[in-house]
C-alpha cells in the first residue's frame, strides 16, 4: 500500500469516527508532513493533530484511530524504513502526490474498528421519530444537535441586532457642540438597553421520554455554550438545577450524567409533573421575572398523580412566555396518563415535536 | 538539531518552555504561513506563547483584545472624524471646491489605524495576537475570516490595502462559544493543557531563578493535585508561580500543611474553593487532597 493510500484510509477512518476532515485539511496535513522528520513521534502526531482536528473534544477519537494506524509504524525497528521514505521525499515537489509513490512497508491497519457503515436508505436523522429509534440512531441525531443550536443562536443574535440600532442623541450632541463653537465634535447616541435572552429550561429526564430527553439535554448543553443567560433544571419527581452541569461530561451520556449528579429522583421515582411544578415554584420562583422565557420539555405523562397546574399558572403570570415541547405526536396527547390538556391553558404555545426537524421548527418560532 | 529543537531552544530563551508537540505546531505555522488557533483552560499560557514567539522572531507584537461588542471601528480602522471636521472648518473660508476638500479629508493622516490594519500595513512582518476570539460575535468572525485568508482590507474611500508582509497570527479562545468551522479550518489547531509536573517545575524554576528545586517540585505537585479537584477555578500556571514566589518571599524551604493554609489565598481565588480546600486539609492533615 502506498503512503498516500494509507493516509487516505486513515482520513476515511477519521471521518467514520465523525471527525470532520475536509479536503483542505488533508492538503494542509500532507504539506505539513513534508516539512517534518517522521521518525519523531511527537512531531508526527502533532502535525496530524494540528491540521486535522479543530476541536479538543475529538482528541480521544482521534488518538484511537491514530494509534491503530501508526503505532506499528512508529516502532524503532521500522525507523530504518522511514529514513528511506524521508530521503526520497525531500527530492520531490511539495505536493500531495509527492508521497504517493512510496511503500509504507506495512499491511492493513490493525483491526479496523468502525465497521458499521451507514446503511443506505436510512431516514434523515432530522425526520426520525424520537419514540422509536435505536441507540445508534439516537447518537446520529445527537450529532446534529450542536448544528441546530448554532442555527438557533444565529437567529436569536440577528433578532437582537435589529433592535439594537443606536440613534443620535440630538440634544446631548448639540449641547456638547456649544463648547466647540457649534461644531459637533462629539457625537452622542442613545443607549438602548440590550436585553439578554433569559431562558429557563425545565427538562423531563424520566424513562418514558428517554430519547427525547437525551436530545433536549444535548440541546441545552449547546445552547449554554452560546448564551450566558440560560438556566436549566431537570426533573423526574424532584426538580434540580443542572445549569453548567452539562458543560463537563460526555455528550453521549448526558442523561446518565444528570441522573448521577443531580437530585432528580424523589420519593417514588415516577414522573410527577404536579410535584415538580410545585417544587419548582417554591424553590426557583424568584429566578423568573418578566424577561424570562420558560421552556418545558416533557410528555406530561403524570402517572395519574396531582397535576399542580396552579403552579404553572403562577409561573406563567410571572414569566414573559411559557412554551411546552411535547415529544408525542398530537394524536397521542391526553391518552392514558397524559394530562397535557391540563397545562395547555397556561402555556403561550404547546408544540408537538416527535422529531428533530419539528423541534427545530418549533424552537425557531419562539 | 532539527528545526523543532531550535524552536524549542529559542522559546526557552524567551522564557517559554514548550514540548516537542507545541514546537512542531509553531514551526509548521511559520513554514506553512498559517494562523494558529490556541485553545485551552484559562491560565495555561495561551497569550504568553504569542508573546514569547514575538520575542523569538524579534517581530513587534500587535495585540487585539476581543470583547463582546467589538466592532470594525475598534479592530480595523476608523476615520478621525474630529480632525476631519476641524479641517473642514479651517479651510471653509479658502474657497476650495467640494471635491478638493473631500480628497483632503480622506487621506491616510485622517485615518486611525486599529490593530488589524496596523498589522498588515506595518513595514516589517508582525506577530498578530487576537486574544479571546470567542468573545466576539459571528459577524466579526466572518470579517476576520476574510482578513485571515486574503490579508487585505478594503477601505471604501482609499481602496484595498494589501499586506506587505503576512503577519504571524495567533488566535486564542477559551471555548466559551464554538467558533465557525471555516475559521477553524483556516488555522492550525493547538490545544494547550496544564503541563505535566516536571514541566511545571521547570517553568517555576525558570520564572523564579533562586527557587530551590525541592520547593518547586512540591509546589508543582500540590498544584497538580488541586487541579484534579473540582474547583470553581483551578489554579493557573501564573498562580502557581505567584504561590512559589510568595513561599520564597516568606523564606519557606518546604511546603507543609501550615504553610499551605497560610498562603492558600495566592493559589485559589474563590471563597468557596478556599473553604473546600481548607476542609480537606483539616480532615486529612496532609496535602494529598483525596476526594
Amino acid at each position: 500500500m502506498s503512503v498516500l493510500q494509507y493516509l487516505q484510509a486513515f482520513f476515511a477512518d477519521l471521518r467514520e469516527q465523525d471527525i470532520p476532515v475536509t479536503t483542505s485539511q488533508v492538503r494542509d496535513c500532507c504539506q505539513g508532513l513534508l516539512l517534518i522528520d517522521w521518525s519523531n513521534r511527537d512531531y508526527f502526531y502533532s502535525t496530524f493533530f494540528s491540521t486535522l482536528v479543530k476541536d479538543y473534544s475529538y482528541q480521544k477519537a482521534f488518538d484511537e484511530v491514530f494509534n491503530r494506524f501508526f503505532k506499528e509504524y512508529l516502532r524503532p525497528e521500522n525507523r530504518q524504513h522511514f529514513r528511506f521514505v524521508q530521503a526520497n521525499k525531500n527530492s520531490r515537489p511539495q505536493e500531495e502526490t509527492a508521497v504517493s509513490d512510496y511503500d509504507i512497508g506495512m499491511g492493513n491497519p490493525m483491526g479496523k474498528g468502525g465497521t458499521a457503515q451507514a446503511p443506505g436508505g436510512k431516514k434523515n436523522p432530522l425526520q426520525q421519530d424520537f419514540g422509536r429509534i435505536s441507540a445508534e440512531e439516537l447518537a446520529g441525531i445527537e450529532a446534529m444537535v450542536p448544528l441546530l443550536a448554532r442555527r438557533l443562536a444565529a437567529k436569536f443574535v440577528k433578532k437582537r441586532k435589529r433592535n439594537d440600532q443606536n440613534r443620535l442623541d440630538f440634544r446631548r450632541t448639540i449641547r456638547s457642540s456649544l463648547s466647540t463653537g457649534g461644531i459637533p465634535l462629539n457625537l452622542f447616541t442613545t443607549r438602548k438597553y440590550r436585553e439578554k435572552p433569559v431562558i429557563l429550561i425545565l427538562c423531563d429526564v424520566s424513562g418514558s421520554v428517554m430519547n427525547f430527553s437525551c436530545i433536549a439535554l444535548a440541546l441545552i448543553a449547546s445552547l449554554e455554550r452560546f448564551f450566558q443567560h440560560i438556566e436549566s433544571y431537570a426533573f423526574i419527581d424532584e426538580v434540580s438545577d443542572i445549569t453548567g452541569l452539562l458543560l463537563s461530561g460526555n455528550p453521549f451520556n448526558f442523561r446518565a450524567h444528570v441522573l448521577r449528579n443531580a437530585q432528580v429522583v424523589g420519593v417514588t421515582g415516577y414522573t410527577n409533573y404536579g410535584h415538580t411544578l410545585e417544587e419548582f415554584h417554591k424553590r426557583f420562583r424568584h429566578r423568573i421575572n418578566r424577561k424570562t422565557s420558560v421552556l418545558i420539555f416533557g410528555d406530561a405523562r403524570n402517572n395519574w398523580q396531582e397535576h399542580g397546574k396552579w403552579a404553572l399558572k403562577d409561573i406563567k403570570s410571572q414569566a414573559k412566555k411559557v412554551y411546552w415541547f411535547n415529544p408525542e405526536p398530537m394524536s397521542r396527547w391526553n391518552t392514558g396518563d397524559s394530562i397535557i390538556n391540563d397545562y395547555v391553558p397556561y402555556c403561550d404555545r404547546v408544540f408537538a415535536c416527535p422529531n428533530l426537524a419539528e423541534l427545530e421548527k418549533s424552537l425557531a418560532k419562539i | 538539531m532539527d528545526n523543532m529543537q531550535i524552536m524549542k531552544g529559542k522559546m526557552l530563551q524567551a522564557g517559554y518552555i514548550c514540548d516537542d508537540k507545541v514546537a512542531t505546531v509553531l514551526y509548521l505555522a511559520g513554514a506553512m504561513q498559517k494562523p494558529i488557533l490556541v485553545e485551552g483552560p484559562a491560565g495555561v499560557g495561551k497569550t504568553a506563547i504569542a508573546q514569547a514567539f514575538s520575542l523569538v522572531t524579534e517581530l513587534p507584537l500587535i495585540r487585539l483584545q476581543c470583547y463582546e461588542g467589538l466592532d470594525e471601528a475598534k479592530a480595523l480602522y476608523e476615520w478621525n472624524y474630529k480632525r476631519q471636521l476641524l479641517h473642514i472648518q479651517a479651510v471653509s473660508n479658502k474657497n476650495l471646491s467640494v471635491q478638493q476638500i473631500e480628497e483632503d479629508i480622506f487621506l491616510d493622516n485622517f485615518l486611525l489605524t486599529r490593530p488589524l490594519l496596523k498589522s498588515i500595513t506595518s513595514d516589517s512582518p508582525t506577530v498578530l495576537l487576537i486574544d479571546e476570539i470567542d468573545k466576539v460575535d459571528f459577524e466579526f468572525e466572518a470579517m476576520l475570516l476574510e482578513l485571515l485568508s486574503e490579508f487585505q482590507i478594503t477601505i471604501p474611500e482609499i481602496g484595498t490595502v494589501r499586506a506587505r508582509h503576512q503577519p504571524f497570527v495567533f488566535l486564542t479562545s477559551n471555548a466559551t462559544r464554538e467558533l465557525s468551522e471555516a475559521l477553524k479550518r483556516r488555522c492550525l489547531y493547538l490545544y494547550l493543557d496544564f503541563p505535566p509536573k516536571e514541566m511545571e517545575q521547570q517553568i517555576l524554576m525558570l520564572k523564579i531563578p533562586n527557587l530551590p528545586p525541592s520547593l518547586a517540585e512540591k509546589v508543582a505537585q500540590v498544584v497538580r493535585q488541586l487541579r484534579r479537584l473540582e474547583l470553581k477555578k483551578p489554579p493557573s500556571i501564573a498562580e502557581s508561580i505567584d504561590w512559589a514566589a510568595a513561599l520564597l518571599w516568606l523564606g519557606k524551604e518546604d511546603l507543609d500543611v501550615e504553610t499551605t493554609l497560610q498562603t492558600l489565598t495566592t493559589v485559589v481565588k474563590y471563597r468557596e474553593d478556599q473553604e473546600k480546600l481548607e476542609r480537606i486539609i483539616y480532615r486529612d492533615r496532609d496535602l494529598n487532597f483525596r476526594t
